[in-house]
């Protein structure tokens, strides 16, 4: 079973535009936006993990903090996609995040983010028990998106090391500080998060290099695998026994929904793991299940057999000194 | 059909000590009109439903009685709510569980719920642990 924690789920809101306005100086009309389409489904990176898995079969639980009104609809939305939802309950609401895709520049959507629930003392000491008890039927636990509002900085630490006690491999799917304090607790394979800042810890990741220089960092500071992303349909694995750059042959032009891409890339590697596949293989799975949500319009592709036409054009190669 | 087919995979449960207080605030939030009750290793060990938590705070002879006309207010139970707020549910949960397996069919889930009355029923594992939740809804709706 692979158990996926969400800290700060959401409900995720796509819009897609024909156009946006000009400008958005007041007029006097008021400014009025009219979506050609619409559409509403759980989210938050964990969550998108676990329905991916339980879209191939592989049995998963998520878990993590749900409140109010959207807490229902996520919660509602997961079980009818077969996903084992163990959550605890807080006070508030869940956040709703909206994203604005405009024709002709979907792979530039425009984000609007909400903060999410302030999660309690009393709250994440019921979710630690829970989380011990589910960490006894598990092989992987993935940590995965932002830290709720109330939890420290340490959170994912503290996951990680209850993880490594009980022998289940972590995978972490974040970024800041949140990540970095992992790595003492050796996780298997982290995917930073680096939406909001090209940088893993104080070390920037915009070019190759760049790359290769943080990914060895995060090795020698004891992670076992680092993926970082290149560019839209390039990413790296660094690993202590060498480097291999994966590069997905498609043009820009066909992505119509880049929000989730990367949570199928880590869920795909899972899925890959889980079948047995062995590590190139798996990851090389994960970026066409990348590459595939970002060419329809839901957040995720299901599809198998698209996922797998994908994996034709997904080439590895031994990269880096 | 198996109950694995239409099983609903919520987990949301408590464990033995947790507050009483604790328990109807879950209720409220979750939406559920019960909940398991489980042990360290995520056994089903009991159930707690509103109905259980109103029994727990209606003076004893009610239950001979059969009705709330001779109760003057609700004021009675809200100081006895304040007073048994702080105890482990494990103390006002049905012990006698009910549950059923992922491969029990849904016509054995149906005479359980009719014959015992129940609206809500857990799904356990060979280990019992708990693995979902058959309602009443969940199987009319697959009819």
């Amino acid at each position: 079973m692979i158990l996926t924690v969400t800290p700060n789920p959401a409900l995720d809101k796509f819009y897609w535009l024909a156009t946006l306005p000009e400008t958005l100086a007041p007029t006097e009309e008021g400014i009025l936006i009219r979506a050609e389409k619409s559409l509403t489904s759980a989210g938050g990176k964990g969550i998108n993990v676990s329905v991916f898995l339980a879209a191939h079969g592989v049995e998963t639980v998520a878990m993590g903090f749900l409140a109010g009104h959207s807490g229902q609809i996520i919660l509602r939305d997961l079980l009818a996609r077969g996903v084992s939802a163990n959550f605890v309950w807080i006070e508030g609401e869940n956040r709703t995040n909206v994203a604005l895709i405009v024709r002709g520049r979907e792979y530039h959507p425009i984000h609007i983010t909400e903060e999410g629930p302030w999660v309690t003392p009393e709250a994440v000491e019921i979710f630690l028990r829970k989380y011990e008890r589910m960490l006894r039927r598990a092989s992987f636990v993935v940590l995965a998106g932002h830290l709720a509002p109330g939890l420290g900085p340490d959170f994912y630490g503290e996951l990680a090391r209850r993880a490594r006690a009980q022998g289940v491999k972590v995978v972490v799917h974040t970024g800041g500080e949140a990540l970095l304090r992992t790595f003492p607790e050796r996780p298997f394979l982290v995917k930073p998060d680096v939406r909001e800042a090209l940088r893993l810890g104080e070390l920037p990741v915009r070019t190759k290099e760049e790359i290769l220089v943080a990914g060895k960092r995060a090795i020698q500071e004891g992670v076992e695998l680092c993926l970082i992303s290149h560019h839209l349909t390039g990413d790296i694995l660094i690993s202590a026994d060498g480097v291999w750059e994966f590069e997905a042959r498609v043009p820009l032009s066909t992505f119509r929904n880049l929000v989730g891409a990367d949570d199928a890339l880590v869920g795909g590697i899972l899925v890959g793991l889980a079948q047995g596949k062995d590590l190139l293989e798996s990851v090389r799975y994960g970026m066409a299940a990348a590459v595939a949500s970002a060419e329809v319009e839901e957040k995720l592709c299901l599809d198998k057999d698209r996922i797998l036409a994908e994996m034709e054009r997904v080439e590895v190669r031994r990269g880096g000194p | 059909m198996k109950v694995r087919d239409f099983l609903r995979r919520d987990l949301t449960s408590v464990d033995r000590d947790t507050p009483l207080g604790q328990v109807i605030r879950l209720l409220e939030q979750s939406g559920h009109a019960s909940l398991p009750v489980v042990d360290e290793e995520g056994r089903v060990i009991g159930v707690v439903s509103e109905r259980d938590i109103i029994r727990a705070l209606l003076p004893g002879y009610m239950d001979l009685l059969r009705s709330a006309s001779f109760l003057p207010s609700l004021n009675q139970m809200a100081k006895k709510l304040k007073e048994i707020a702080h105890l482990p549910v494990e103390r006002f949960m049905t012990r006698e569980v009910v549950a059923c397996k992922p491969e029990d069919t849904d016509l054995h889930v149906a005479d359980l719920m009719l014959r015992k009355g129940l609206k809500q029923i857990p799904v356990v594992d060979e280990a019992g642990r708990l693995v979902g939740v058959v309602r009443r809804i969940d199987l009319l709706s697959h009819l």
